[in-house]
């Protein structure tokens, strides 16, 4: 049986963060969440999305971040427990709602989780989205292991209520994705008896009486953080230095110390509740020593806060030495790891750290063992064939044309997978907000074509008000939408488009090409694996004017993949192929780039990688020479 | 992998295709697939890693090692007004049927017929007339392929990628009919390390058209969609002095536009050019001003000598003595686009220094 959904606790069992979250959450009594994907996100919808199979909740890919949060407040404003849950740029799009629903306030327990990607993993950024529960007076909490996640989720649906307004929770990547063993609590009657209270209100009005009653909660929370067992001292009585940390960082610190033999020298202070920070029980804790480090994730949130309150502090504690990313003892960027905080405890106490040399010497010999690898689209991916029709498209225009980038797998067109084409990359829609304003310079003098590129999901997310702009406008815009009927890069979410919901029910699919109709844009289609009659479409629309709409439809090449479609059996004709004789510079595998072709050095010529290729038969045309040979299979 | 961009692919770049000198030639396309001939352009697809530079080897427009091949080229020039030359007359085909639709005289189309007749050829690269596209090279393998050909497009046309089309085919002998920056190309893919003479060995009959300069096609275009004429092309002629119109013919009839308006879209490049005769070809074939239905006929080769001789002999064309006068201006006009070509040249290399 699925342990998410075991009804009574007290069992250990084996989770995931993002898991132990989702758990939490229903030990907590939710019975509405919403999301939109976002790595390290998504597993948190997806497990409630399956427990929703069993038991009484609703649960749904919203289509975007904002509107997850909107209806997830729905619930909240009828006395629903809810949540939301998001990567940290989710969190940016729903600021503007945020700093209003903090203002008017909640009713049922409403929570907000960002799963943050420190070093940007699989991210456009780096960011530490904690700023916002300061920005917007909220309290925040930071699990450090899956149990911990459990148990602050569970409990933050009660804060929530207390205190009346959303209550955030940080993750961030190394959490999310890490699992350890959970102990369980129980399930409780998900018995919601949804209801607006016509007594009520919510709204911002007026706004100053209303910021002084959320600071107000926000005191009420940091009363309760006081005597939270989420903060709590380990170490000597009298430490020679002071750890404060906070989240995944805080579970490097002791094995660091450990391997060092500083266990017993240096005192951590570990804080689950992070903003407002407890003031008394820091306070206790900063008296211990005069030496104080910070290890946290991203900014230096901990840092600066406790800073200003040691200032505030200051007669009674005295002057205090801080370490940490101010001083240049931690690094400004980048996520925290165990072997920085090694390399640091044995610096600051002068310990000469026997192992210390092994990374450094050991880091140039991978280098040259291991194959330098590049990201690169899959075999059969319909972004190669879109890429390289438009990479065909912009040479032939010879106006210095080039793409405006959005977020998908598709901008992995800034590197050589997708021929550098993409030019540019931020938020989800901004190529499209980006080439609307493209299309305004032509009387100013810019005369570079520019096409912009999206994905079906990113369409609906935050594209749409962008392409409605430049039909307001009359900007020359030239919007791709690369519709392969998924939200493929955080793993086959469903979206408006795909015909079923989180929860399983089918959905009819909103129609990518009648809305676009809609709006009275001109709109194509094309077929990404047509690379030749796609790039001349492209190049016929970049000359005209106006708002223009060319879909390029082909199903994400894994989906395929797994529906067992592909028709071709590809093979390169090793008389054909006159290698490095031909002059092409190996054309096959040094600019198309598909994983499945491989240039077999015992030789000097091409071949295909039977294993790797998955026979979409696109490289077919692409040989100067034909060599590359496509075959039908059958069934 | 670090693959290191091939230095020629650069410099032909730099110097030619940057510059926006290049003619269209085609020379370049197909030789790898890093050049593309399309609507009307000649254009880099991709950055190649080759060391052999074929490229700017063989762009007519690139001072690709001056003390060598370029010398050996230019050498031609100083032979006479009209580079070196066996034979002129003035000639036409002896058959009704292509005299109707040729541009002058029909002597190319009809030449060309009879050599695939004969057997002195089996395919001959010309430029299609392209329509509502642009116009392109093309491998004519008879009457009728030929004949639709017929007509002079005031374009190079990347008619050369054809070429480089038809030699990786089946290997027949081929004629090239060209504008002299292509029969220029020719002559450099001769002298082209390491496989151009194994290339040009299938060429066996070129056939240079005389030219004062080409049109950029998406200009030409440009223009014509903005005076409202959109309708593919059939024809173009330019009427001999002092007429100065430029003349479109569409299936709505013929349009004129002035001479002066059509200036501005001449290819860059070609002021750099200093061949009006195609020096380099086997036969030149021009126009004769002030006598319709003929041309003007340079033979230059044995190659060309042969061919001409057997096509009047077997009374395909019909020849007749080139008028003293017109030989005059031929020269005088071949040689003012020498000078021309040399005051252009210093102050493109004026401006760069």
């Amino acid at each position: 049986m699925n342990p998410i959904v075991q009804r009574s606790g007290g069992i250990n069992v084996l989770l995931q963060g993002n898991e132990a979250i989702a758990r939490g959450a229903l030990e907590g009594g939710v019975v509405f969440c919403a999301a939109y994907p976002g790595n390290p996100s998504s597993e948190i919808l997806e497990t409630l999305a399956e427990a929703s199979q069993k038991l009484p909740i609703y649960v749904e890919w919203s289509v975007n971040e904002k509107v997850a949060l909107e209806a997830a407040t729905a619930a909240s404003f009828a006395h629903c427990r809810a949540m939301v849950s998001m990567k940290q740029n989710g969190v940016n799009v729903i600021s503007d709602f945020l700093t209003n629903l903090t203002l008017s306030g909640t009713k049922g327990g409403l929570v907000l989780v960002s799963c943050d990607d420190p070093s940007g993993i699989s991210s456009t950024n780096e960011e530490d989205a904690r700023l916002f529960a300061k920005l917007a007076d909220i309290p925040l909490l930071e699990p450090a292991t899956p149990q911990e996640a459990l148990e602050m989720t569970r409990w933050s649906f009660q804060l929530s209520e207390n205190i009346e307004n959303i209550v955030m929770i940080r993750s961030v990547s190394r959490l999310s994705h890490t699992r350890s063993n959970v102990l369980l609590g129980d399930l409780p009657d998900f018995r919601p008896t949804p209801h607006f209270d016509l007594d009520s209100a919510f709204h911002t009005f007026p706004v100053v009486e209303k910021h002084k009653t959320r600071h107000q909660k926000l005191d009420q929370a940091a009363e309760m953080f006081e005597d939270s067992p989420f903060n709590h001292y380990q170490g000597p009585h009298k430490p020679e230095l002071l750890v404060i940390s906070s989240g995944c960082a805080w579970t490097y610190i002791d094995e660091a110390l450990a391997i060092l033999g500083l266990l017993d020298r240096v005192g951590v202070l570990k804080l689950g509740t992070t903003w407002p920070i407890p003031k008394k029980f820091l306070k206790k804790h900063l008296t211990l020593c005069d030496r104080i480090l910070f290890v946290e994730d991203v900014d230096p949130f901990l840092e600066e806060n406790v800073k200003a309150l040691a200032a505030d502090l200051g007669k009674e504690i005295g002057v205090k030495e801080f370490l940490g990313k101010s001083s240049g003892h931690m690094p400004h960027c980048g996520e925290q790891s165990p072997h920085i905080l090694l390399n640091l405890f044995a610096d600051i106490f002068g310990i000469d750290y026997g192992k210390r040399a092994y990374r450094e010497r050991l880091t140039p010999i991978i280098k040259e063992m291991v194959p330098a690898r590049e990201f690169g689209f899959s075999p059969g991916c319909p972004h190669r064939g879109t890429y390289y029709a438009i990479k065909t498209a912009l040479a032939w225009d010879n106006r210095d044309g080039f793409v405006s980038g959005d977020i998908g797998c598709y901008t992995m067109g800034i590197w050589p997978t997708g021929f550098n084409q993409v030019k540019s990359v931020h938020a989800m829609g901004s190529g499209s907000g980006l080439a609307s304003g493209y299309g305004k310079l032509e009387q100013f003098g810019f005369n570079q074509p520019v096409i912009t590129v999206c994905g079906d999901s990113t369409f609906f997310h935050a594209a749409i008000p962008a392409l409605i702009n430049a039909k307001f406008n009359q900007s020359d815009i030239l919007l791709l939408i690369l519709d392969n009927s998924a939200t493929a890069m955080t793993g086959f979410q469903p979206h408006p488009g795909t015909g079923s919901t989180a929860m399983g029910s089918e959905a009819d699919p909103v129609d990518i090409d009648a809305l676009c109709r809609s709006l009275g844009v001109c709109v194509e289609l094309a077929d990404p694996y047509d690379m030749e009659n796609t790039a001349k479409t492209i190049y016929r629309l970049m000359k005209e004017k106006g708002p223009r709409v060319l879909i390029l439809k082909r199903k994400c090449a894994i989906v395929e993949g797994r529906e067992g479609k592909f028709p071709y059996s590809l093979n390169v004709d090793q008389e054909l192929c006159l290698g490095e004789q031909c002059g092409c510079g190996r054309y096959c595998t040094r600019i198309f780039r598909c994983p499945g072709l491989i240039w077999d050095n015992s030789n000097g010529k091409a071949r295909i990688d039977e294993v790797i290729c998955v026979g979409c038969g696109i490289c077919a045309n692409i040989c100067p020479q034909e060599a590359i040979v496509k075959e039908n299979v059958e069934g | 992998m670090d693959d290191s961009i091939s230095n020629g692919q650069c410099q032909l770049i730099d110097k030619v295709i940057n510059k926006g000198i290049c003619v269209t030639c085609g020379a370049c396309v197909g030789l790898c697939p890093y050049f593309d001939y399309f609507d009307g352009r000649v254009v880099v697809m991709d950055r190649c890693t080759s060391d052999t530079w074929r490229c700017l080897q063989i762009c007519p427009r690139a001072d690709y090692d001056e003390t060598s091949l370029d010398k050996i080229i230019k050498k031609q020039d100083q032979i006479s007004e009209i580079g070196s030359f066996k034979k002129i007359f003035m000639a036409r085909s002896s058959q009704e049927e292509i005299s109707k639709m040729a541009q002058y005289g029909g002597v190319v189309s009809t030449l060309l017929i009879y050599a695939i007749e004969k057997g002195f050829i089996e395919s001959a690269i010309m430029t299609a007339k392209g329509g509502d596209v642009s116009p392109a090279g093309t491998i004519a393998k008879d009457r009728s392929d030929i004949l639709n050909c017929a007509g002079s497009r005031y374009n190079a046309s990347g008619g050369l990628a054809a070429l480089n089309r038809a030699i990786k085919g089946d290997k027949e002998r081929l004629a090239v009919v060209g504008l002299p920056c292509q029969m220029e190309a020719l002559a450099r893919m001769g002298l082209m390390e390491p496989d151009g003479a194994e290339r040009v060995s299938r060429v066996n009959l070129k056939i240079g058209l005389f030219c004062t300069w080409a049109l950029d096609y998406r200009q030409l275009n440009d223009y014509l969609k903005n005076v409202g004429l959109e309708e593919p092309i059939k024809k173009y002629d330019i009427p001999p002095p002092p007429s100065q119109v430029f003349l479109v013919l569409t299936e709505k009839g013929w349009r004129e536009f002035p001479l002066d308006d059509i200036r501005p879209l001449i290819q860059k490049g070609c002021a750099l050019c200093d061949d009006m005769t195609a020096e380099h070809a086997d036969i030149s074939v021009g126009s004769v001003e002030g006598l319709e239905g003929w041309n003007t006929v340079v033979v230059r080769s044995q190659k060309g000598e042969e061919i001409m001789t057997a096509a009047v002999e077997d009374n395909h064309i019909q020849i007749d003595n080139l008028p003293k006068e017109n030989f005059d201006h031929l020269k005088e006009a071949s040689l003012n686009k020498r000078e021309k070509s040399r005051i252009a040249t210093e102050e493109m290399k004026r401006r760069e220094s």
